[in-house]
Parts: C-alpha cells; sequence; structure tokens
C-alpha cells in the first residue's frame, strides 16, 4: 500500500489515463447491462410480475403465444389449474394521442394473474369493457377514465387502473376480461399459466408445457438480442484485462530497474507482488466507482424512451468482475517481477 | 570470526569463445570493525565481486559466506531477507526510488524491516550528509551529489552489518568525499560494521583500514601503499 499510493499520487498522469480507460469501459459495461436488462424487462416484464413457473402452450406454436391456440380437449385435462390467457397484438389510441403498439392480455379474475396484480393507481378492472394497462401507457398520454380505440375494431376499453411497468414482447399490457377480449378478438385461449406444480400429471395430446425461462428464451428476437449483449460484454471484460495488462506491463517494464534495485536491497518479491496487486485494486476502484457514478446520471438523464434499467446487484456484480479482470491483468507484469534479476538491473 | 569470506571463488561470463573469467581463484575475508578499499580497473572484476559478496549472483566456483553462512546454500527468500537485515548497498547509479521523497526513502526500508530508528540517529546520519533539508525532495529534483549522499544515508539508516558501496563518491566533490569516507570509517570502527568499497578514487585510500586491487579477475591486498603501489593504482583515478 505504501508504495502503491506514493507512485499513484507521484505519476499522476500515467494512472490518471489508465483510471480514465476503466472508467470508460466500466461506463460502457454498465450501459450494455443497463440495456440488455432493459430490452430484457421489455419482453418479458409482464411475464415476471405473474410470478408464474409454467406455462402450457399449442405443441406447434414452438413456444409463442400468439401462435398457439389450446384444444379444448387439453384444456379439459388440466381441472381448472392455472389461469388462461388470450393475447391480441394491436395498435391503440385515445382521442388525444397518436397509436401505439400494445398487447392486450385477457385473464380471469379468479386466475392468481388477477389477483397479484398490482395496480399503482387506479384500481382493479371488473366490468366489461375495462382495463388495467401498463404505465408506460401513461408516458403516452393514456389516464385513468381515457378510453382506448383498438385498431380495426370498434370496441373501446376504457382505463380504470395502471400497473407498473408490464411490457410483453416489447408492448406495454393491456389487461382486460375474456368477456371483453370476446368482443375484441373472440377470445382464444392461447396459452394457461401455472404458478404451481400441475397436478394430476396429465398427457396432453396437441400442448406443450414450457418454464416460464424457456417460454421467455423463445420470444421472438429475444435470444439474439440477449446473445449480442452478452457478446459485446464479454469482449469488454476481455478488453479490460488486456488494457489493465498492457499498462501495468509497460509501466513495469519502465520500473525494472527501481524493483531490481529494491530487491538488491532485499525487499522481497512477495512485497513487490502486494504492491503492484493493490496498485491495480486502487485503480481499478477508483475507475469503476467513478464508472458507477456516472451511469446513474446517465440513467436520470436519457430519455424514457431508452430502454435502460439499472439495477445495484448488477451493477455490483459487474464491478466485481471488472476488478477480477483488473487483477488478472496484473497476472504479466508479476511474472516479470518474479524475473527480475538484482544483479542485472544494478548495472553489473 | 570472519563476517565475509570468499574460498577460492571464480565467476566465469559466457561459453566457448565467448568465454571470461571475471574472477579468478580468490580468497578473501573481512571482518567487523574494517573499511576496505577494492581498487581496479574498469572491467577488472570489481562489481562482480561486489554482487556476489552480497549475494546478488552466484560463484561458478568456490564458496562465499556471510557470518559463517555459505550464501549459496540459501534460497533466494533466505537471501533476500539476508541482504535485508545484513547487507547495505551503495551504489553507483544513486538507485533512489523515483517516486518517492527522501524523507520516503527512509520511510520504506522501515516499513520493510519493521525497525524504528530513533529520529536523533536519523538526523544525525542526515546531518553528517549535509541532506537534513532535503526531506520534501523527490529525486529528480535532487543534485548527482544530493542522490549519491541520500544513497549512502539510506544504506546506513537500514544498520546493516556490512555495507558494499560502489563507487560511493563518484559524485561528491573533495570536500564532499572526504567527509563521506570519514563518516563510514567512524561506522567500522564506532558501529561494529564492515564496509567494503570498491572505488577509482585513491584520495579515499587514507581511510580506508586495507586496500585490494583487482587486476583481470585476480585480487591481492596492497601493503603500505608505497609510492611504487600508488603510481599503479594513481592509474586507475585516471
Amino acid at each position: 500500500m505504501f508504495l502503491a499510493l506514493r507512485e499513484i499520487k507521484f505519476e499522476k498522469i500515467r494512472y490518471s489515463l489508465i483510471i480514465t480507460l476503466i472508467l470508460f469501459i466500466s461506463y460502457l459495461v454498465f450501459v450494455l447491462n443497463g440495456l440488455a436488462t432493459g430490452l430484457s424487462d421489455l419482453n418479458k416484464s409482464a411475464i415476471t410480475q405473474w410470478h408464474a413457473s409454467t406455462i402450457l402452450l399449442d405443441k406447434d406454436a414452438e413456444g409463442r403465444l400468439s401462435q398457439s391456440f389450446l384444444e379444448r380437449s387439453d384444456q379439459q385435462k388440466i381441472n381448472g389449474q392455472g389461469t388462461p390467457l388470450s393475447q391480441y397484438s394491436a395498435l391503440v389510441k385515445n382521442n388525444q394521442t397518436g397509436k401505439t403498439n400494445a398487447q392486450i392480455l385477457a385473464i380471469e379474475a379468479k386466475g392468481f394473474i388477477y389477483k397479484n396484480l398490482k395496480i399503482s393507481s387506479g384500481m382493479n378492472f371488473k366490468k366489461d369493457n375495462t382495463a388495467v394497462v401498463s404505465e408506460q401507457l401513461k408516458e403516452n398520454g393514456f389516464k385513468i377514465g381515457d378510453k382506448i380505440n383498438i385498431a380495426n375494431n370498434d370496441i373501446q376499453l376504457q382505463i380504470v387502473g395502471f400497473t407498473p411497468k408490464a411490457s410483453f414482447n416489447v408492448a406495454p399490457v393491456i389487461y382486460t376480461s375474456f368477456k371483453s377480449m370476446a368482443k375484441i378478438n373472440q377470445a382464444p385461449v392461447n396459452g394457461i399459466v401455472f404458478n404451481k406444480t400441475l397436478k394430476g400429471n396429465p398427457q396432453f395430446k396437441h400442448s406443450k408445457l414450457y418454464t416460464i425461462t424457456s417460454f421467455i428464451s423463445k420470444l421472438p428476437g429475444y435470444q439474439a438480442q440477449q446473445l449480442t449483449f452478452k457478446f459485446m460484454i464479454g469482449f469488454l471484460y476481455i478488453i479490460v484485462f488486456i488494457v489493465i495488462s498492457i499498462f501495468l506491463y509497460i509501466l513495469t517494464i519502465q520500473k525494472l530497474p527501481n524493483f531490481g534495485v529494491m530487491k538488491a536491497q532485499g525487499i522481497s518479491t512477495r512485497y513487490l507482488i502486494l504492491n503492484t496487486l493493490t496498485q491495480t485494486f486502487i485503480v481499478a476502484v477508483i475507475g469503476v466507482s467513478l464508472a458507477m457514478m456516472l451511469t446513474v446520471i446517465t440513467a436520470y438523464v436519457l430519455p424514457s424512451e431508452v430502454p435502460i434499467a439499472i439495477n445495484i446487484k448488477q451493477v455490483l456484480t459487474t464491478s466485481f468482475g471488472i476488478l477480477i479482470m483488473s487483477l488478472l491483468g496484473a497476472l504479466l507484469p508479476i511474472r516479470q517481477i518474479i524475473k527480475v534479476d538484482p544483479f542485472e538491473m544494478i548495472g553489473g | 570470526m570472519s563476517r565475509l569470506e570468499f574460498e577460492n571463488v571464480s565467476k566465469k561470463y559466457g561459453k566457448g569463445m565467448s568465454e571470461f573469467l571475471a574472477l579468478d581463484h580468490i580468497n578473501f575475508s573481512a571482518e567487523s570493525d574494517q573499511l576496505i578499499l577494492v581498487v581496479g580497473p574498469s572491467g577488472s572484476g570489481k562489481t562482480t565481486f561486489l554482487t556476489i559478496a552480497g549475494g546478488l549472483q552466484s560463484p561458478t566456483t568456490g564458496t562465499v559466506k556471510i557470518n559463517s553462512e555459505i550464501i549459496g546454500n540459501l534460497s533466494k527468500n533466505q537471501q533476500s531477507t539476508l541482504r535485508l537485515n545484513t547487507v547495505g548497498f551503495i551504489l553507483q547509479s544513486y538507485n533512489l526510488v523515483p517516486y518517492l521523497t527522501v524523507d520516503e526513502q527512509f520511510l520504506l526500508v522501515d516499513k520493510v524491516k519493521r525497525q524504528h530508528i530513533s529520529q536523533e540517529k536519523f538526523l544525525s546520519i542526515l546531518k553528517k550528509l549535509g541532506i537534513e533539508n532535503l526531506g520534501k525532495k523527490y529525486p529528480n529534483e535532487l543534485s548527482g551529489g544530493q542522490k549519491q549522499r541520500v544513497a549512502i544515508a539510506r544504506a546506513l539508516y537500514a544498520d546493516p552489518e556490512y555495507i558494499l558501496a560502489d563507487e560511493p563518491t563518484a559524485s561528491l566533490d573533495t570536500h564532499r568525499s572526504k567527509e563521506v569516507m570519514s563518516l563510514l570509517h567512524e561506522l567500522a570502527h564506532q558501529n561494529n560494521k564492515t564496509i567494503i568499497v570498491v572505488t577509482h578514487d585513491l584520495r579515499l585510500q587514507d581511510q580506508a583500514d586495507k586496500v585490494y586491487q583487482i587486476i583481470d579477475g585476480k585480487m591481492s591486498e596492497v601493503l603500505n601503499i608505497d609510492k611504487s603501489a600508488k603510481k599503479n593504482l594513481d592509474f586507475y583515478s585516471k
């Protein structure tokens, strides 16, 4: 710590450059992680809010709710377990707003999704042609009491309440009853969602049970999008490792005569290695901490249209990952410190 | 009992046609309360002698003992600990840590040796070397002579049993050289130290208890530096 801090203090420009690099790379990792989470939430936040474990879909629908139409015979086999779901993608608007994409989901009032539905303002829907909508629609100008016009349809749904941001397949969700949905789209049962293990081990002829994780991964474009982000983030981790490695390697090469002299004086290699690791740790902690602050500011400043979701747990995990990569990056210079021969360095 | 002993020590560099014998069957011993001067022309093997004496490199043949312990039998870590606790180096190129102030150079010694030297003793070393006002300065703010004196002070500060100095007065004027040698002499005799100084500077011989010369890897003691020997030695200082 003694040598580490003094060297950083003395070589301010050099270490500021390394800190700046770590800052920007970490910032990029945080923002990409935030975007990945934000986009992921846009796809699945409604599903997550159901707290469900499995979903029954048509065997031929390849896990896609909109392509699934459950056979009545299979529906009967579950004996009232779970809650049926009907989905309709639509363009919606009120009298003041422009058209916006939405996912209309019909649920039963006796089902667990309805019962667990969080209402941030207003109340849950009870009557026909009423709906609870995602708060995202608030940002589009929708408010309680508004009537939602559905494109290519004469039915209007009245907003009676808002639920915290709930989206499905990148569109805000509108929850309504099967009775109302029947007027829009005849309300076919696209799927049945379960929050408990299905009893009776029913054998379905035309349907297949998916875990919610598997269902989410089959959302159109979801996996490709998430893999792209993971790839970019993975690469950034490697870049942190390489950047730290290169910088510390160059710095160590420049300092080899000093290390040689210190070794000649009897200062142990272990002390010098600990010094380098401490230095790397300090530099990485400063860089990552500044990146955290910058990320929080960015999340506040960015317009709400940018789907960025910053959560503390993820930021801390990412920071830990960057710190580990930084310390791994110090391994190459450490090898140089171990190898340095004091005799050669003092000009023998 | 000898503090430092060389028994039939040889050191070869290179192989085959490029083989070079830097030290040739050297027998040498140094005891406490001694200031020993080792002189010789460039490339004669003085620095090789010094680095082998400090355990920085091993002889090709022969044994080197410090306090009766054969250095070659010690592990790298043990050699490092031995250097830390027993040997002090004063090197020609000062070798101060560039990012530590003068005060911090000493603090580093405290940190690694876990020692606490009295402020009084510390100040007396600084005063004798005329560097008591340089505490807050970095090496790049010091003159060559000041750096050399700080390097000497750092070696003395660690309070080693013996000090190996390579041209310690190279950057100092005559007056300061005499002061430094007088300080080394005083240390050797009053503090029970063994000090070996490798130098070209024959002005230092007055303070030395023994003078050795190395020529072509062979070492011999120069007994009574008479006119002819001095003439011979003077050659090196030119």
